[in-house]
């Protein structure tokens, strides 16, 4: 059963907007392809620039020769890091960690190039074909260097080291000693060890990053329109680095065609343009090709655990020791080292361990850095914790359902207080799990798995009950303000405008938010414009990324109408001759209390409120609020994936034969847009579980530049999914909302990991490493008959 | 990438070994070589037009022979860089009689970066051994069409 047909039956659909699964009043225009993206835009006199770009992973920069490309017709300039690097501030890094070493992260490569991509120079020219062809004559003379490749072998001593002059390849150490290990780990019955390594992946969003930057020389001012997720953030962070104030810079967000944390950063390319059209005194425009994104753009994940799990004879696991070793690139990105520290704090998972030692090293070597990829930390940790607790279940012959249940705090525990030192805020696992069980028909799977195995057929059932973190967060535990901004408008004419900060790329909040400001304000939905994407009228935010949006952006929503309705309640009461306390609100009519025959709605209020010709003493004309929502805690949705596959023994292939997702984000305002993110992300996880794999040779040269060399699910790969929701709502905000944009991601790579490696079981194979490819299937099937 | 491969020859040892010297023959047996001068005893400026997994570029190299051993071996060391990227590369070329005529084996290995590893790595190792084949294919002609010194 879908989700909106689940609550259609609870009968909820009538009470309005919030709760109904609604088509997105975007959608139109980008099927119909009239939606501007970045590169849609155009500005008379706008010149194109293009990035020369590293061929070497490491290497030494000789000499720049650019004369050649210089005589091009329509050549405009050549600015090289030289040119550069002194005039402009260096590419942030928002979540340092103490005693952790990190290079100057320069716009433009000095004297040395560190990964393969590496800018080097851009040019600017009139076309963007002559921009292309100036790069293929800039003239680099490079020495090449010993490149570092292996995080691990990066540690030794006698390696070779991306950043020279830091002495080591250590970009940070981070430690989490929570609960008592040692004591943990001595109650032990057994320990075991656990070796797990989530391989880099490359985000692909379809749309590659680009940006325009427009100089206003008479007011000194400077718009840019860029393809990001934070244009509140970039608007506080590149003033500095470009040199004007903060009030002189206005960012644009048009559509942007997919970010998944890729676009969650500040780019070297968005400080540079912004200079060069200052310094050029003209637009300038970039957009980045598909290589250049898959080579220049943040990617993912890229950690080895070495893992020790202390358990008891009866399933309970009770501690887990792990050193992480995090590969984090050439630099640290806007939040390179607080991914892996979230797989840290997230590595109890939806269980009570005790004690938990998380000892993260992020080490530089002469790749992209990596940064926040969908699910960012979470999904390596959820991988870690499902896979032991499969692990647990086979080490004690235990199922494993049983071996899960038995270490879930019970509903009645929330709020629950993790070892790591978090807080659930609210939790039903067992609801979760025992829901994604009916759906799949569980003792129907395990009869299938019995038979299947009688007739010689590789068929495993894997699931995985995940926890995560969404809705980030207070302020206190981000690296700087985890508020969230919106602003509600009554126009003169009754119309509502609606201006959030939480500024969406492609999650649908111009039709959340209207069916919660609908709802609320007691209007219909088409009456209300959700504006967002450009800083001159979201005047604040902090955007969308963690799943943060709805919890937090709808909350400063529903603030501000609360503020505009206690305004308007004073103005109601002077024109219908009452007292403010006397009037009610209901359905978008004031009214005295009891006297429903006379009612006052919005459209008669707002043109009384700025005619401001019949206002009571004291009251300003207007009808207009602006709240900023600072939560209590992060929110923590959960849910139970469960998966069902064949591997073919000849080929190594796997078949999805079944998807089941019970996913509990809280409340839900919009259950198709739900269901959209659940279905997105298990698709994007079902990538990183059977194909996706960023590779680099051994002297750093990216192989994996396009998608003829780097696998994303086709439509072909992707299995029908059955999904449903139960609703345990968070008590951290007051719409009860958790956060869904993640869910998927975190979800379905362990549960169809487990499932993967529950089928190669009979064959005696204990645990494989991501991604499940035909070939590394079929190998490790090979190895196992040639041993036995 | 690495490749080995031996080619047979009409011609003996000594004409073979100065055909491979000489830049004028190389030009004319290199695919897409656009021109080659040169720059010092043994050593050579070459602009070449090559395409791989229709990555299409210009490169410009330098060309290094060393380890010379008339008639029997020679090293040669090939670099060049242009806007797909990188090539390196280097062959060992070894002479002996075979017959009236004589046989090569030339070992090679080489590697690519920047675009043309991006895009095309799978492919180099076979357009490799195709522009390899075609130089001894295309030598073989020259040798029977040109009067060469010591034939």
């Amino acid at each position: 059963m879908y989700l909106t047909e689940e609550l259609a039956a609870k009968g909820k659909v009538a009470r309005g907007y919030v709760g109904r699964a609604m088509k997105r009043v975007e959608d139109p225009r980008l099927i119909k392809g009239i939606a501007s993206y970045v590169d849609d835009l155009k500005i008379p006199g706008m010149l194109y620039a293009q990035f020369v770009r590293s061929p070497h992973a490491h290497a030494e920069i000789k000499s720049i020769l650019t004369d050649g490309a210089k005589v091009l017709p329509g050549l405009v300039g050549i600015f090289t890091g030289a040119d550069l690097n002194d005039k402009l501030g260096t590419i942030p890094c928002a979540s340092p960690i103490s005693g952790g070493r990190s290079p100057q992260h320069t716009v433009l490569a000095g004297k040395r190039v560190y990964f393969v991509g590496h800018p080097v120079a851009v040019v600017v020219a009139e076309t963007r074909a002559i921009a292309r062809d100036a790069v293929d004559l800039v003239d680099v003379d490079y020495e090449p260097l010993p490149a570092v490749m292996d995080p691990e072998k990066a540690l030794q001593e006698d390696s070779a080291l991306t950043h020279p002059e830091l002495g080591t390849n250590v970009a940070f150490i981070w430690k989490l000693p929570a609960g008592d290990v040692d004591a943990a780990f001595k109650e032990a019955d057994k320990v075991f060890k656990l070796r797990t390594v989530q391989p880099r992946v490359t985000p692909m969003a379809i749309e590659p990053r680009g940006c325009v930057a427009s100089w206003h020389a008479g007011e000194s001012s400077l718009t840019l329109w860029t393809s990001t997720q934070v244009p509140h953030l970039v608007r506080t962070l590149l003033p500095d680095l470009i040199r004007i104030p903060e009030n002189k810079l206005r960012i644009v967000t048009p559509e942007v065609g997919g970010g998944f944390g890729s676009k969650l950063n500040l780019y070297a390319e968005e400080v540079v343009i912004s200079h060069l059209a200052m310094r050029l005194e003209r637009p300038v425009k970039w957009i980045e090709g598909r290589r250049e994104n898959a080579a220049t753009t943040i990617h993912g994940r890229d950690q080895v655990a070495e893992s020790e799990i202390a358990i008891r004879n009866d399933g309970t696991v009770l501690a887990i020791r792990s050193k992480i070793i995090a590969d984090v690139g050439s630099y640290c990105q806007l939040l390179t080292p607080a991914i892996p520290t979230l797989t840290g704090l997230m590595l109890c998972g939806c269980y009570k361990l005790k004690a938990v030692l998380a000892e993260v090293t992020g080490v530089h070597t002469n790749k992209m850095s990596t940064d926040a990829y969908r699910g960012a930390g979470r999904p390596e940790a959820t991988y870690m914790i499902e896979r032991i607790m499969d692990l647990v279940a086979g080490e004690l012959g235990m199922d494993q359902v049983q071996v899960r249940l038995k270490n879930m705090p019970q509903p009645t525990e929330f709020p629950f207080n993790t070892a790591t030192g978090l807080t659930y805020d609210s939790g039903n696992y067992q609801a979760a799990l025992a829901k994604a069980q009916d759906l799949a028909e569980w003792p129907k799977l395990l009869q299938e798995r019995e038979t299947a195995r009688k007739e010689g057929r590789l068929f495993g059932i894997g699931l995985s009950t995940y926890v995560e973190i969404c809705a980030l967060g207070p302020s206190k535990i981000m690296a700087a303000g985890g508020w969230e901004w919106g602003c509600v408008r009554i126009e003169i004419s009754g119309k509502v405008t609606v201006i959030t900060g939480a500024t969406p790329h492609g999650q649908g909040q111009e039709t959340s938010f209207a069916q919660i400001a609908a709802d609320w304000l007691g209007i219909p939905m088409e009456d209300i414009v959700v504006l967002r994407g450009d800083t001159a009228t979201a005047h604040f935010g902090r955007d969308t990324y963690g799943s943060r949006a709805t919890a937090l952006g709808g909350t400063a929503i529903v603030m501000s109408i609360e503020k505009i309705i206690e305004k308007a309640k004073k103005l109601a009461a002077a024109l219908l001759n009452s007292k403010p306390e006397e009037i009610e609100f209901e359905n978008g009519k004031f009214f005295v209390k009891g006297k429903l025959e006379e009612t006052i709605e919005w459209g008669r209020l707002a043109s009384e409120a700025y005619i401001a010709k019949n206002l009571p003493p004291g009251l300003e004309p207007g009808l207009e609020a602006s709240s900023f929502f600072e939560p209590s805690n992060c929110t923590f949705p959960f849910g139970t994936h469960i998966v069902a596959v064949d591997v073919e023994r000849d080929t190594g292939h796997v078949n999805i034969l079944k998807y089941v997702a019970v996913d509990d984000c809280g409340k839900q305002v919009n259950p198709l847009l739900v269901e959209g993110q659940v279905q997105g992300g298990i698709t994007q996880s079902l990538g990183t579980a059977l194909m996706e794999r960023t590779v680099y040779d051994e002297s750093g040269q990216l192989l994996t530049g396009e998608f003829m060399d780097y696998a994303i699910p086709r439509a072909p790969d992707i299995p029908e999914y059955i999904l449903g929701s139960t609703e345990t709502p968070s008590p951290s905000n007051p719409l009860g909302v958790k956060g869904v944009g993640e869910a998927g991601t975190i979800g379905a790579t362990p549960a169809i990991a487990n499932a993967v490696i529950d089928a190669l079981s009979p064959l005696g194979i204990r645990h494989l490493d991501l991604p499940f490819t035909p070939e590394r299937v079929w190998r490790a099937m090979k190895e196992k008959e040639a041993r036995s | 990438m690495k490749l080995s491969a031996t080619y047979a020859f009409q011609d003996p040892g000594e004409t073979l070994f100065a055909a491979l010297v000489d830049p004028a023959i190389l030009q004319k047996c290199i695919d897409g070589c656009e021109k080659m001068e040169k720059t010092g005893e043994d050593s050579y400026n070459a602009h070449l037009k090559i395409g791989v997994a229709g990555i299409k570029g210009s490169y410009v190299g330098k060309v290094r022979v060393d380890e010379k051993k008339p008639p029997e071996s020679f090293t040669l060391h090939v670099e060049g860089k242009g806007g797909p990227g990188w090539v390196k590369g280097k062959a060992k070329i070894q002479i002996l009689p075979k017959g009236e005529g004589s046989e090569l084996l030339c070992e090679s290995e080489g590697q690519v970066g920047g675009l043309i590893a991006q895009v095309g790595s799978r492919l180099v190792e076979a357009v490799g051994k195709k522009m390899q084949d075609e130089f001894f294919r295309k030598l073989g002609q020259q040798l029977r069409n040109t009067s060469v010194p010591g034939k």
